[in-house]
């Protein structure tokens, strides 16, 4: 019998063609887009290596420190600089004929021979004062306490960390994983859309068909878990068939943690599912009028968890703390979030049990409204 | 007795809409419930199955008392809702299936079931389509189709027939007639009185909620006064002779209207006979006549003061 009805309603499910819409074509669809947003971004504004040349003589062959830390930011896939080493009349031409951007020549202070300011100017300009600085503070450590040279080796290491903030202004990771996130957390809330559709179709004061299937003899409740069963097996899967695409079609990386970002996936699947059987089963309204709802709530949610504008998220998150918690779409981004920016699990233990406690809530609240099996009116 | 339901009572607010409704559906009939729109068939269906909860009264089937959990009870009733009630994701084929299958386990059973329903309703070339590809009548037939496709012992059906052309509505009427030979009680509602007249053995008036009248339609037809209705298509009747027509023994009332002389008798014989002699000794000129036998709806008519149809 349950095998039948299983049968049958992954059938429908899989058929109902305005649900399969939302909650894998939609995703996918919007998935492709930020992907290719973001990657013109990246495209546009990737980071060139600058052209920089320093002249060759006596005083830059004894800055020992100065060769180090130029060929440092020269070398590697992120490198600043493309660096050229010439005498200074060589540099000259270079300069004039636009094949570099400007050079070095190293006196005390250092000099920086340009033809015009900008953008890239700039940034060997302050590749140069971060050095002085950092060699002008290593001397008067190293005057006052000559034992603290390890750590100044360190430091100056640190340089490299200088050098990749500043090839990667424009590109950051972060956001545009955050941006992945709210799309999966969105597409978990469009599960409502079937959960919303369970309960229409066994609430005999919403649909007909409900009502034949009440007057079958078969237990209520027995038909809707098992119903709600083949909603969940089909929304979930379309939710890993989301999580491969990303992973392995866009190549995002979602940090070494997949098992974690699947388990929220599945957490944030139930989610949805109960989120819209809870819509469906508070009122007598037509499926339209769920269907407008729900998708507008998910967008709303979205929204406030920063799918469209970043900032959103913190500016909810220090102003109405609350709806932070009570926002799904946002407590899954950030368990998201917290799986991949922080090596204790703390934090995304707290998103996970107040997912948790939402869904139970509305799976409660619906159980105490579908499990009565006659009706006041119909 | 199939069904026995006492004094239901269903109130939505101020509205009554079912008022101290009692009745009785004994095994092999086909109950006919028949009354205007709003008038209550099926709220009254609605409670006998426990689908609506109703403020008193109460239901016996197969003599148990009906509650939302008698499985043993519902798995014996096949219901035709007054909606369309279907999958419109489902197939022709898939939806019979499917709801045979909540009742029906064996598979052979279920496909030899479904493959009847098929057959009965005359879908045969429509298994594959998709409810929102048939056209209403397609769609009615696919609607009755799901309700008995299991055999049950009591097959109730709300309007089943609306929507249906003549051709196939009785073909449909000629199917129940069937299911009910084959041994199933029948409760069946409409407003087309022609249809209850036509297959149901015992005929159940409502109006408002309440049941003005039961019993076959002679006996219902037997319960009011008037006889035979005689319509003549006649030229030039004068005020004088109408007036004289209304003396007659027997005559209830005349009404001339477009040429056409409408004549209700009270119950007895020779009426017509009593119709005709006036209508020669006067001289009126005349074409067709008819006599006809009280209608339902002339029931209707006399016990409620208004019309059936409306
Ligand atoms: N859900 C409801 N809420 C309020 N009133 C209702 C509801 N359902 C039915 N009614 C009222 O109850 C009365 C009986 O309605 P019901 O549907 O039983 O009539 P019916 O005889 O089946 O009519 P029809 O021939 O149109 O199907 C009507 O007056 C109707 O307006
Ligand atoms: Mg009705």
């Amino acid at each position: 019998m349950f095998a039948h009805v299983f049968k049958y309603r992954f059938k429908c499910l899989l058929r109902d063609r305005w649900s399969v819409f939302w909650t894998l074509v939609f995703p996918l669809l919007l998935a492709t887009f930020f992907y290719m947003a973001f990657s013109n971004i990246d495209k546009s504004e990737i980071f060139e290596p600058i052209n920089i040349a320093v002249v060759d003589d006596e005083q830059y062959r004894n800055d020992q420190a100065f060769r180090e830390a130029l060929s440092q930011a020269s070398a590697g896939d992120d490198r600043l600089f493309d660096l050229t080493v010439a005498s200074e009349a060589e540099a000259d031409r270079l300069l004039d004929e636009n094949l570099i951007d400007g050079y070095i020549l190293v006196r005390s202070p250092m000099k920086l021979v340009v033809r015009n300011s900008g953008l890239k100017q700039s940034i060997i300009k302050s590749f140069i004062d971060n050095y002085v600085q950092t060699v002008s503070a290593v001397k008067a450590i190293l005057k006052e306490d000559p034992a603290a040279q390890e750590g100044l080796i360190r430091d100056l290491a640190n340089r490299v960390k200088y050098v990749r903030e500043v090839s990667a202004t424009s590109a950051e990771p972060d956001n545009i994983l955050l941006y992945f996130y709210s799309l999966i957390a969105m597409s978990c809330l469009y599960g409502s859309l079937m959960g919303s559709r369970e309960v229409t179709d066994i609430q005999a004061d919403i649909s007909p068909v409900a009502s034949r299937v009440n007057a079958a003899p078969v237990h209520k409740l027995k038909l809707f878990i098992c119903n709600i069963s083949a909603a969940f097996v089909i929304h979930f899967s379309e939710m890993l068939v989301l999580l491969a695409y990303l992973m392995f079609v866009l190549r995002i990386d979602f940090g070494p943690r997949t098992g974690f970002v699947v388990l929220t996936t599945f957490l944030g699947s139930a989610a949805g599912l109960s989120f819209g059987a809870f819509v469906s089963a508070l009122g007598k309204k037509s499926e339209g009028i769920k269907i407008a709802v729900i998708i507008g709530v998910t967008m709303l949610c979205s929204f406030l968890s920063g799918m469209m504008y970043q900032d959103m998220k913190y500016i909810i998150a220090q102003k109405v703390p609350v709806l932070s918690f009570l926002n799904p779409v946002n407590l899954l981004t950030d368990a998201f979030y917290s799986l991949y920016y922080y090596d204790s699990l703390s934090r995304y233990a707290f998103n996970a049990a107040a997912l948790l406690a939402l869904t139970l809530i509305f799976c409660s609240s619906v159980y105490l409204i579908i499990r009565r099996r006659e009706y006041a009116s119909l | 007795m199939i069904i026995n339901a006492r004094n239901l009572v269903k109130r939505y607010g101020d509205l009554v809409a079912l008022d101290h409704l009692s009745f009785s559906v004994k095994e092999g009939e086909i109950f006919g419930l028949l009354g205007p729109n709003g008038s209550g068939k099926t709220t009254a269906i609605n409670c006998i199955l426990s689908l609506l909860k109703y403020d008193n009264g109460e239901v016996e089937i197969f003599g148990e008392t009906m509650t939302p959990d008698a499985y043993h009870i519902k798995r014996n009733i096949g219901i035709v809702m007054q909606n369309v009630a279907v999958y419109n994701e489902l197939t022709v084929y898939e939806n019979i299936d499917y709801f045979c299958g909540l009742y029906v386990r064996d598979k052979n059973l279920k496909k030899r079931l479904v493959d009847e329903a098929v057959e009965f309703v005359g879908l045969n070339e429509f298994t594959r389509f998709y409810p929102k590809k048939l056209s209403g009548g397609l769609l009615r037939r696919l609607n009755i189709a799901c309700g008995f496709a299991h055999r049950p012992k009591l097959i109730i059906m709300d309007e089943p027939t609306v929507a249906i052309d003549p051709q196939s509505r009785n073909r449909i009427l000629e199917g129940i007639l069937e299911l009910n030979r084959e041994g199933a009680t029948i409760i069946y509602t409409s407003h087309y009185m022609e249809e209850v007249e036509k297959i149901c053995s015992r005929i159940m008036i409502l109006d408002k909620g309440k049941a003005i009248a039961t019993g076959t339609k002679d006996e219902l037809k037997a319960m009011i006064t008037l006889g035979e209705k005689i319509t003549v298509e006649s030229y030039g009747v004068t005020e004088e002779q109408l007036k004289r027509m209304r003396s007659l023994p027997n005559i209830v009332s005349v009404d001339y209207r477009d040429q056409v002389l409408e004549v209700k008798s009270g119950k007895g014989k020779n009426n017509l006979e009593t119709v005709l002699d006036f209508i020669k000794k006067e001289g009126i000129q005349f074409g067709k006549i008819y006599c006809e036998l009280p209608t339902l709806n002339d029931v209707f008519l006399e016990l409620t003061g208004k019309e059936l149809r409306d």
